[in-house]
Formats: structure tokens, sequence, C-alpha cells
């Protein structure tokens, strides 16, 4: 039996290799010129970007925000996405309906979903403070501005991990769960003996891909906020976007995103050092 | 061991794909083909008109090109809309213009990107199409914006500028006239909110984005203050702090602005006013006409004039307003100028002010007594016009603002003092201005 | 009582689902006038004419196509490409597998503002602006990653020993990918799917910079249309997010039966 799979692995990673090679060794090059138009500059500096880049506060303002961001955001997404998955394993009427309904955060686009949760954060004419009595400046306060984008995105994103956690789900074979029944396992103990092992793998695929695109999240705050007030909801992506796009600092504003890349990079590798190790044991 | 069992209704049954085919294959026909620019055909140029969403029903616009091309014969025009949001059509440009794009002719460009613009070479020089007497014709503010380094890189096409708007039911039965000063607009607020219930003081835009700069830069200008003067960076300036803190006092030390003004951009605050629960508003003219609509809860109450100042300075109002140009690489150019004089002339920019409600740039019309008839607002705005002044025009205003607007937002939101924010965002803007040089 | 506490949640969960929705959906039926009125919560005049100015003066249903074509392209090569990837992946001997995993979720680790450029220059030399083509290559491409990493982890837990009887039995390996793996793990397969096809559906970035008419626009573009210089129609914009989201409910009511479909009992155990 001599298969290989390099002729079945071909056809993605040519796909991948002629749409996406040349813009990241682009963003990569970029990242180490000095690439303004403006300033009619176009030059090779080496790490310069770099440097200029970790003396900077607001990169730093910048990673900060975005770690709070993605860390209690993911951390949210996946205990409530577990959470639900579980619950919709059971079977009973209107599961069906209830799947779909899950589904409908994530299936608004964000170029209107961010806009409706401006308006429902809006504190004179919001639903939001109507229905809690409230007066709070959800956007305008540095402390909720960022929570409130949070709880935005976890409305959001908790979708994508319910549907993919009820696939995982799925492969668990059923006689497992009798045969724990059978054991004399209560529930918390099969969760924790036969769903959550088996689910692992699944788990981190979820966590992986939530974490990158957490940590990238523009569009949503870019609405909300703008990165305000004063820059405290700013995150790495906004701040790249901004001098990629506005100030055209394309040297700068690649290195910035090199930065992100590097960030979720070293993130993935953790989780998948840490979470691989538990699921093979 | 047994053959897996073939679980029934598991893969896609086979009946279904010779459809699917089909309509990809049909797709294919229907879309494959590139590009769509229509060879010219003997003698005929057609030309791209690029610009963001125009107001309301879009066969307005068609009309008028389709009066351009029956008065030229050997031009077709298209038009393709990009959304009207500032920022994203910056972003279009960037990556088209950035990449030598020849697929558009004439551009519809805000304000604040000419001089960018012209100094990255992406707009041509149209100096000829306005000569020193067609200048005077057109507001001065706007002129100055379309201006780099002695040469006119775009023709002013409609003009926005900030204005109060007041409730004048309010004020008649308060006894109050509209305020020319600052200090009149507070006393004012106070005494009727006092009053009146369900009733904010003075709302306005200060959400961290351009239009907070353009809300600043008017109390700035009011008293005297300037970000750059003859080429120098004056931002840091006694004046400009006092009215900094004006602005943020208007929240926390008069209490006449509520602390949400600093999430709003210019439809939330024009909901809140058009609700009937502000006494002042300032924004930009499009909002009169909304408010005059039926259904409108303060129809007939509501009043313009310009914005107040601060004792002994005059009163000044940030420039809007979008420009014509023609793109560098356009391989028409010709046609393309030719284009734009017919759309920023008297007779079309008379049109489009009354169907689609764009502010003329030419001063001559706000004489015309036919819009005068159908829109007398614009008696009103003439003079704001006159006193619209241009945010600072710079290639590299886009940096400006980008360290603006947080500093801005940082004042209004208590976060930093007055003199902080300006010290800090003194310090950026020289650098910038030394990269520059 | 452990059942009325289990419908409580259900209840509590769907009104978080589905409250913003339901608020734009008031907001869709209300006037102009009442969009921003707090109270009433419900419309005091109930209304159609945002309904209606959604398809007037612009071709919204060709816009809708566009989507539908752009999605379905996308979803279709995405899994078609890369499920045999991660087939091979999974359970072949492919060199430098660890590499080639790494790589291909390196492609999802950079803001897509960051590549949208260079994929513009990439798009216009291939004179592909402003067709359906532009958009279903660049999703496909930037939607491989979740595809092969979900479908990986999915064809991994079919158990060796049926791909082994599949081989005995005389199945070549695209065979077996077809006729074992793929049916066993279309839970993963339709959940991709799904979430594939939404990513499609609603993605702006990429449809702004490479669409300029309304031969290739998608929705999301189309929306970004609505609004003015100053003016946001709220009334208009919510109508037309109650009528683009609808048919992505309803795909999914429609498919996500497939998902938990997945294994009848005793099906693995041959």
């Amino acid at each position: 039996m001599k298969d290989r799979g390099e002729v079945m692995v071909f056809p993605a990673g040519a796909a991948l290799l002629l749409v996406a090679a040349y813009p990241v060794v682009l963003v990569f090059w970029f990242s180490l010129c000095r690439k303004n138009p403006i300033f009619g500059v176009s030059e090779f500096i080496g790490l310069a970007n770099y440097q200029h880049l970790f003396a900077e506060p607001r990169f730093w303002n910048a990673l900060k925000n975005t770690v709070y961001f993605t860390g209690v955001s993911v951390t949210l997404e996946m205990i409530l996405g577990l959470s639900v998955a579980l619950l919709l394993n059971r079977v009973f009427r209107g599961r069906g309906m209830m799947r779909a309904i899950i589904l409908v955060p994530w299936a608004i686009p964000t170029v209107v979903s961010a806009r409706m949760w401006e308006w429902m954060y809006n504190t004179d004419f919001g639903v939001l403070n109507y229905l809690l009595g409230t007066q709070v400046n959800w956007l305008g306060d540095p402390f909720w501005a960022m929570n409130a984008a949070i709880f935005m995105d976890v409305w959001k994103t908790t979708p994508f991990v319910v549907l993919l956690l009820t696939a995982g789900l799925q492969v668990i074979p059923r006689e497992l769960y009798a045969a724990a029944r059978i054991d004399g396992a209560g529930g918390w103990a099969t969760f924790w003996r036969v769903t959550l092992p088996l689910l692992l793998p699944t788990i981190l695929v979820v966590l992986l891909f939530r974490t990158l695109d957490a940590f990238r999240i523009f569009d949503a705050i870019y609405v909300l906020t703008g990165g305000g007030p004063a820059n405290t909801t700013e995150t790495l992506s906004i701040y790249a976007y901004k001098s990629l796009f506005q100030t055209l600092q394309f040297g700068y504003g690649s290195a910035l995103a090199v930065v992100v890349f590097v960030c979720v990079g070293l993130i993935s590798v953790l989780y998948i050092r840490l979470l691989s190790g538990q699921a093979r044991r | 061991m047994s053959k897996p069992k073939r679980i029934p209704g598991r893969s896609v049954p086979p009946l279904r794909w010779p459809w699917l085919v089909a309509f990809f294959a049909g797709s294919l026909t229907l879309f494959g083909c590139g590009s769509d620019r229509e060879p010219g055909g003997e003698g005929i140029t057609t030309i791209l008109f690029k610009h963001g969403k125009i107001a309301g029903d879009p066969a307005k616009l068609a009309e008028i090109i389709a009066v351009f091309e029956a008065e030229n014969p050997g031009i077709r025009v298209k038009d393709e809309t990009l959304p009207a949001s500032t920022d994203e059509q910056h972003q279009f440009y960037v990556i088209n213009l950035g990449a030598g794009s020849a697929d558009f002719d004439v551009l519809s460009m805000d304000v604040i990107w000419i001089a960018e613009f012209a100094r990255l070479g992406w707009l041509r020089d149209l100096s000829h199409l306005l000569g020193e007497s067609e200048r005077q014709k057109f507001f001065h503010g706007p002129i100055e914006a379309v201006t780099y380094e002695g040469k006119i890189y775009a023709i002013p096409w409609y003009i926005d500028a900030g204005l109060l708007y007041f409730r004048k039911d309010l004020l008649q039965e308060y006894g109050y006239s509209p305020p020319q000063t600052w200090d009149e607009l507070v006393g004012i607020a106070r005494a009727v909110t006092a009053q009146e219930d369900e009733l904010y003081g003075f709302i306005w835009q200060g959400k961290q984005y351009e239009g907070l700069v353009c809300n600043a830069l008017e109390y700035l200008w009011s008293h005297g203050g300037e970000v750059i003067q003859n080429g120098e960076v004056v931002l840091n300036s006694p004046q400009n702090v006092k009215a900094l803190q004006f602005m943020r006092d208007l929240i926390t030390e008069y209490q006449v602005s509520p602390a949400l003004v600093t999430t709003m951009i210019e439809e939330p605050t024009r909901h809140i006013f058009g609700n009937g629960r502000a006494l002042f508003l300032r924004n930009w003219p499009y909002a009169w006409n909304i408010f005059q609509q039926e259904g409108s809860a303060i129809k007939g109450k509501v009043g313009v004039c310009k914005l107040p100042a601060f004792p002994g300075f005059e009163s000044a109002s940030t420039l809007g307003g979008w420009q014509l140009g023609v793109n560098g690489n356009s391989k028409h150019p010709q046609a393309a100028e030719k284009f734009i004089e017919f759309m920023t002339s008297p007779r079309i920019q008379k049109r489009l002010a009354l169907t689609v409600g764009y502010k003329p740039t030419r001063i001559a019309l706000y004489n015309d007594p036919e819009l005068l008839r159908e829109q007398p607002f614009f008696a009103m705005l003439y003079d704001v016009f006159t006193h619209a002044r241009p945010r600072p025009v710079s290639p590299y205003y886009m940096m400006i603002t980008q360290v603006l607007q947080p500093e801005f937002s940082a004042v209004v939101s208590g976060i930093r003092t007055p003199s902080e924010a300006l010290q800090s965002a003194h310090k950026q803007i020289v650098r910038v201005l030394e990269m520059g040089d | 009582m452990k059942k009325t506490a289990f419908y409580l949640v259900l209840i509590g969960l769907a009104v978080f689902c589905l409250g913003p929705l339901f608020w734009q959906f008031l907001t869709s039926l209300k006037p102009d006038a009442e969009i921003t009125r707090l109270p009433p919560l419900w419309p005091h005049h109930l209304t159609f004419v945002h309904y209606v100015a959604v398809f007037a003066g612009r071709p919204f249903l060709r816009i809708i196509f566009n989507s539908a074509l752009v999605a379905m392209l996308t979803t279709g090569f995405a899994l078609a490409i890369g499920s045999l990837a991660a087939f091979a992946l999974a359970r072949l001997p492919v060199v430098g597998k660890a590499f080639i995993l790494g790589a291909v979720l390196s492609i999802s680790m950079f803001p897509p503002i960051a590549t949208v450029s260079p994929l513009y220059v990439i798009i216009r030399t291939l004179g592909l602006r402003d067709t359906p083509w532009a958009l279903a290559f660049t999703y496909t491409t930037f939607s491989l990653p979740l595809t092969v990493w979900i479908l990986t982890r999915f064809f991994r837990s079919v158990p060796r020993e049926l791909f082994h009887a599949a081989r005995v039995d005389g199945c070549s390996p695209f065979q077996t990918f077809v006729r074992v793996f793929v049916p066993l793990a279309a839970p993963g397969l339709f959940a991709t799917a799904i979430l594939v096809f939404i990513y499609s559906w609603n993605e702006f970035l990429f449809a702004l910079t490479f669409t300029s008419t309304t031969r290739s626009r998608t929705i999301p573009v189309e929306i970004a249309l609505f609004p003015g210089l100053h003016e946001m129609p709220w009334g208009d914009i919510a109508a037309a997010s109650i009528i683009v989201t609808l048919p992505l409910v309803v795909l999914v009511f429609a498919f996500q039966r497939r998902i938990v479909e997945g294994l009848t009992a005793g099906s693995i155990k041959g």
C-alpha cells in the first residue's frame, strides 16, 4: 500500500500559494521598509519599523486593548458556546428550530450588526438603556466601551462555537455514554471523563480560530467606537488600518500586521502544545 | 470484515450534480467575460465617474448625465457609486490610485484630501479650467482647499458647513433671540432647560472621528486660535486651551450638553433634536429638510443661524463638501475635464440644488430668485458658507487629523486636560511636518 | 422541575439570540419619525415603506443573486479542495504534514486589511475586477485554513480500521475518501459548509475593493450604499438586514439536521 497524500493536498496548497503568497510576502517586505508615498519615501530600513513600534506608547495601548478583548471575549464565547452545545445535544422538540435560532447572530452581516448595536447602546434612544432603565454612557465611558464591544462580539460569535462543538459532539459514539451510565457515572462525571476528552481536539480547533479572529478584530469595534474614546478601544487592527489607509504609512502599518501575525502564531503554538498534549492522554 | 455500509441519504444524490454543473456553467457564461468597458466605437470616448452615493433618487443623476451626453455626442459617461463613508472612499482611492489604476477618469473627493492626492501625483492639474476671474465666482474656502502649491487640482462641486440649529418656538416663548456668543448660548440653554422637561441644552458630535475635529475647530477658530499658521504649528496656544476647556465645560461645568455627546455622530444628534429633545444642535445643512418633512415633530419650529463665537471674535464654521477631480492616469483627460466643467457649471449646480439638495459652490446662485423661492433656507446659508473655513490644507492633513482626533476625544471625555492634550498634539504635528520636509 | 428549568434556559437563549434581530424587525416596520422614539417600544403605525425602499431604485434581487452565487462557488470550492487535503493530512502519509498545517493556518493570522492592497493588484492583473470569480477565489483561499483544520480533525475521528478495511476491500484512497470518510465526517462537513457560506455572504472588505458595479456587487457592499453623506436611513437598513438574514436562517434550519444525523448507532462497528 503505497498511498501518498501529496496529490490530494496539492489543489489546496496551490490555491493558497497562488492567492495568498504574494500578499503575505509583500506584507513582510513592506514591514522592513519605510514606505510612505506622501513623503515620497520608499527605502529598505531593516528592523527600524519594529524599533519605532516598540517605543511607541500607542502600540502598547493597542496591544493591551487587543489582548484584553481577545482574552475576555474568547473565554466567554467558549464557555457559553460549550454550554449551549451541550444543552442542544439533548433530544427535545423544537431542537432544529433552536439550532437555527442560535445561529442568527452569526448570520447578520457585520456591517449591519455593528451599527445595530451602536444604536442599541445609544444612551438616549438606545433600547438597552430603555429596558434597563439606566442612563449609562455605554460607548463613551472608557471602561464600558471596551466591554460593550466584547459583549457584542460574544453575542455575534458564540454561534460559531456552538455550531462546531455541536458537530464535534456528534462524532462521540453514543455507546460510550450508555457504557458510562451503566458504570454508574452521573452527568458531571460523564462529561468530564467521556465528553470532554473526546471533544478536546474540536475544542482546540475552535479555540484556535476564535482567538485568531478576536485578535484581528476590526470592523465591529471601528463602527462602534472608531477606536475611541481617546483610543481606549483601539486594537492592533484598527491601528494598522489607520496607518495603512489614513496616513499611508505602508511600512509601519505592515509591521503592525506582522506583529499581529507573530502574536497569533505564538498563541497558536501554545494552544497546540498544551491541548493536544492533553488530548493524547 | 464486511464492507462499510452505504449509509442511506448521506452523499449528495447523483441526480443533483447535473443541475449544479448547469447552474455554474450558466453563470460562467453570464459573468465569465472580464471587464465590461465597452470599446469606444468610432470616435466615442467613454469616461467613468466615480463618486460617493448621491443623496436621494439615483435617477436624478442619470438624467443630468443624459443631458451631458446629449450636448457632447462624442462622450459617454458611466458612473459608479462608492459608499458615502469618507473613510471607505479614501481607502478605495488609496488602493486604486496607489496601484496606478486608470479605471476611472473623474472622481469626487472630500475637501480634506485634495492636497494629499495632489502631492501624491494622483490628480491632474486643472488650473487652466479656473482662471483668476473664474475662481472669484466660487466661495473662498473651497478654492483654498483645492489649491496646492499655487495650482488647482479639483473643482468645488458642492459645499457643506457647520451651523447652529435652534428651536425658535422655545426661544420665542422664553423671549430670547439666537445667541451670538457662546456664553449667550450657555445662558439661554440653562435658563430654558431649567423650565422644560426632557430637554437637552446643546448637542453636538463628540465621538472620536473626523466630525469631532470639525466641531472642535469651530471653537478654536472662534476664539482666535488656529492649528497651523504660515507653515508653523500654533496649536498649543492659550486661546486654544481656553476654547477646548469650554468644550469640556459644556458637559461638566455648565451641564448644557449631556455626556452622551461623546459617542455621537451626525445622525444620532439629528434624531434627538428631531424628536424635540434638544434646544440647540450643531450639525450640517442636510438636517434642515428632514426637520421640515411631514411627520417631523419639530416641523416649522426650527431656526438656523451662524455658530456663535467668543466675545470679540468672529464666528467660524468648518468647511465640508466635495470636489471633482481628474485621475492623473486617466486616458481621456479632455473628456473628463469637459464633464467636470459641466457638472460644476452654474445651471447644473442649480439643478442639483433643486433636485438633490446639494448646496452650490458658486456664490451667484445664492441670489438666484428661483432657488431662493424653492429653498428659502439658502439665504441663511450664504452667510455661513462665506465664513466657512477649511481644515488645515496640507498633504499631511490625514496624519494631522489622526493626531487631533484622539486628543480632542480625550479632552471631551475628561481623560486629559486641554493643555496636556494640546501639548501632546502640538509635538506630534510638529514631527509630522518635519518628516515632510 | 428539571424540565421547566431546561425550557426556561432555552427561552432565555432564544431571547438573547433573537432579541436584537427582533428589535431590527420592529424598527423596519416603524415610520421614520418613530424610529428613535422610546417609549413606545412598539410601532404606533405599521408601515412597509422601508421594505419597498430596499428594492426601489436598486437591483436588490440581483445583488442577492450575486451573493448567493459567490457563496455557493466559495463553499463548493473550499469544501472540495479543503476536504481532499484534510483527508490526506489526516490519514495518508504526506511530507511536511505539520509544516503544511502550520502554513495553512498562518494565512489566517494576518489582518485582512494588510493583504487587501496586494490582492487587489493580483485581481486587477488577472482582469477579474468586478466579477464573482475575484471574490470566490479570494474567499475560498481564506476559508481553506478553517476548512482544512476542522475537517482534518473530523477525518481523524474516523477509526483507522475503517480506512484499512476499505483499502483491503479494494477501494483506492479517493474512493475511500468519498465512500467512507465523507459520509462519516458529514457533521463536520455541513458545519464547515454553513460557516463558509455565511462568511462569504457577509464579507465586506474584499467585496468593497474588488467589485464596482451591480454586476458582481454583494449584499454587504450594497447595504453600505444605503447611507448618504450624513444621513443614515435606519429603517431601510433594518428592513434590508431582515431580508438578507432570513435566507441564511432557512438554510441553517434545512441543513442543521445533517449536522447531527451524522452517525447512526452501529454504523462504525462494522
